[in-house]
C-alpha cells in the first residue's frame, strides 16, 4: 500500500501560524495575489500527492488536475465561509469535486451533463450548528485523527486517499466487508463523528465484542 | 422523527468521493431532511480536510502558479457558468411542467437533475408508477417512485441493492413504517411489499443498481423488470 501519512508530523511552528482562512478571504474579497500564492505554496504540493493518489496517473496529468483545483479555489473563493469550514476542508471539497469530474471524463460518463458540485449540493451547508461544527472539527479531528489504530486509519486512507469504496478496500485488504465497516464505524466514533442511532446500537455490539 | 440514515460507511464513501452519482444523490436528498446526517458528512469533510494536510508534500512544477494565474487572467467569467447556460438553453418546459404532480413536492436540490421533457410515468402495477431520471451513469438507475394511498407495490425481490428516499407520505412494509427522509437499504436478495399509508399518496426516490425480480407475478407483464441503465 502506498499511502502513508506524514511520519510524526509536527509542523513548524511557521507554518502552523499561517491563517489559511485569512488568505481564502483575502482572494475572495479583493482577488489578493500574495494571499492566493501563499496558499498555491502550501496546499498545491499536498493536492498533487493527494490527486496522484486517487487518480492513478502519471504527474503530468496530476499537475493539470493540482491547476484545474487551484483555479476553482480562485474561482470560488468569495463563496468561502470560514463559520462554515476549515480552508482545509474546503480545499478538499474542490479538489474532491475536481477528481470526481475528472474521473468521469476519463470514463466518459457524459461529462456535460452533471458536475459534482450539483451533486453535492455545497450552497446549503448553512445550518445553525456549521460554525459549532468547524470549531469542534478542527480541535477534535485533527487532534485524533493521528491517533488512530493503524486498522482504522489505513482503511480511512484508502477511502479518501484513494478514492476507494467500502468494497474496494475490503478487496484491497483482503478483509470482509463488514470488517471494513465496523473499522469505519469505530473510527468514527474516536474522531467524535455523531453517528445516527441505527449506528451506534452497531457500535455498541462490536465494542463488546472487541 | 427520521427513523433510517445511510450507513457510516456510506457516508464515507459519499464524503470521499467514491460513491456513484445516483446514489450520492439519494444522499444529498436525505440530508435536506436530516439535519443529523447533514453534521456527520460536514465532519466527514473535515476528516478529508486533514488528510490533504496529512498528505505527503510533494513539489510542483516551477511554472504552476504562474500558469494558474494565466488561466484565471484568461476567460475565467465565460467558461465557469457555461454548463448551465447550456443547461437552460435546452430547457423549453419550467420545472413545474417537468414535474406535473409532483411540482409541491420535490426539494430544490433535486430539480437541477429533471429532464427538459416532462416526465414519462409508467405504470408498474395499479398503484405503482415510475418516472426514470437520467444523470449520466451506467450503474444505477435514479427514478420517482409513486404508490397511491393504501396501495401495494408488488412484491419483488432485489437482485441488487435498492436505495430508496421518502419525499412525501408515507409506507409500511414487513418491517416498519417509513417517513419522509426516511433513507432504506435493501440489500440483494430481500423480498418485500411496499404499501402507501392509507390517507396519503407516497412519493419517493429510488436508486437501483441492478433490475429486481417481481415475485408472484408473471414477469413478461411487467415493466418493473425493463432495467434500463441511463
Ligand atoms: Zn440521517
Amino acid at each position: 500500500m502506498n499511502v502513508r501519512f506524514k511520519s510524526s508530523r509536527k509542523s513548524a511552528p511557521m507554518e502552523e501560524a499561517q491563517d489559511w482562512s485569512a488568505c481564502l478571504e483575502r482572494v475572495g474579497s479583493h482577488g489578493d495575489r500574495e494571499a492566493f500564492s501563499a496558499l498555491f505554496a502550501h496546499f498545491a504540493p499536498l493536492l498533487k500527492s493527494f490527486l496522484a493518489a486517487g487518480a492513478g496517473q502519471n504527474s503530468e496529468n496530476i499537475e493539470e488536475l493540482v491547476q484545474e483545483t487551484m483555479v476553482k479555489v480562485w474561482r470560488k473563493a468569495g463563496n468561502y465561509n470560514r463559520s462554515q469550514s476549515n480552508a482545509n476542508t474546503w480545499i478538499y471539497t474542490i479538489a474532491r469535486n475536481t477528481r470526481i469530474d475528472w474521473i468521469r471524463k476519463q470514463i466518459r460518463q457524459n461529462p456535460n451533463q452533471l458536475h459534482a458540485d450539483d451533486i453535492y449540493d455545497s450552497e446549503a451547508t448553512v445550518t445553525p450548528h456549521s460554525s459549532l461544527i468547524a470549531l469542534r472539527n478542527k480541535r477534535d479531528v485533527s487532534a485524533e485523527i493521528k491517533k488512530l489504530p493503524p486498522a482504522q486509519s489505513e482503511v480511512l486512507a484508502l477511502m479518501y486517499f484513494q478514492g476507494h469504496s467500502g468494497q474496494q478496500v475490503s478487496e484491497a485488504l483482503n478483509i470482509p466487508l463488514g470488517t471494513v465497516k465496523s473499522r469505519v464505524r469505530l473510527a468514527l466514533k474516536r474522531l467524535k463523528i455523531a453517528l445516527a442511532e441505527n449506528e451506534l446500537e452497531l457500535e455498541a455490539q462490536e465494542e463488546a465484542h472487541a | 422523527m427520521i427513523g433510517r440514515h445511510p450507513d457510516s460507511a456510506l457516508l464515507v464513501e459519499y464524503a470521499s468521493g467514491s460513491l456513484e452519482l445516483a446514489p450520492s444523490i439519494a444522499i444529498t436528498t436525505h440530508i435536506q431532511f436530516c439535519d443529523q446526517c447533514r453534521r456527520t458528512v460536514e465532519s466527514l469533510q473535515a476528516v478529508g480536510g486533514e488528510m490533504l494536510e496529512e498528505a505527503a508534500s510533494v513539489p510542483v512544477s516551477d511554472d504552476l502558479l504562474d500558469n494558474v494565474f494565466a488561466h484565471i487572467d484568461s476567460d475565467s467569467s465565460q467558461e465557469q457558468s457555461l454548463s448551465r447556460v447550456q443547461h437552460e438553453v435546452g430547457k423549453v418546459h419550467s420545472e413545474n411542467e417537468v414535474l406535473g404532480e409532483l411540482a409541491s413536492t420535490v426539494p430544490a436540490y433535486i430539480r437541477k437533475f429533471l429532464p427538459a421533457e416532462p416526465l414519462k410515468w409508467r405504470f408498474l402495477s395499479p398503484s405503482l408508477k415510475t418516472a426514470t431520471i437520467s444523470v449520466g451513469e451506467d450503474v444505477n438507475e435514479l427514478s420517482f417512485l409513486k404508490i397511491k394511498a393504501g396501495g401495494k407495490a408488488p412484491v419483488h425481490t432485489h437482485k441488487g441493492t435498492e436505495i430508496t428516499v421518502v419525499l412525501k407520505g408515507c409506507f409500511s412494509d414487513e418491517e416498519d413504517l417509513y417517513q419522509p427522509g426516511d433513507f432504506i437499504v435493501r440489500q440483494a436478495g430481500e423480498t418485500h411489499q411496499p404499501i402507501a399509508a392509507q390517507n396519503e399518496e407516497c412519493i419517493c426516490l429510488s436508486v437501483l443498481s441492478a433490475p429486481i425480480q417481481l415475485t408472484g407475478i408473471k414477469s413478461m407483464l411487467n415493466p418493473f423488470l425493463s432495467f434500463a441503465p441511463s
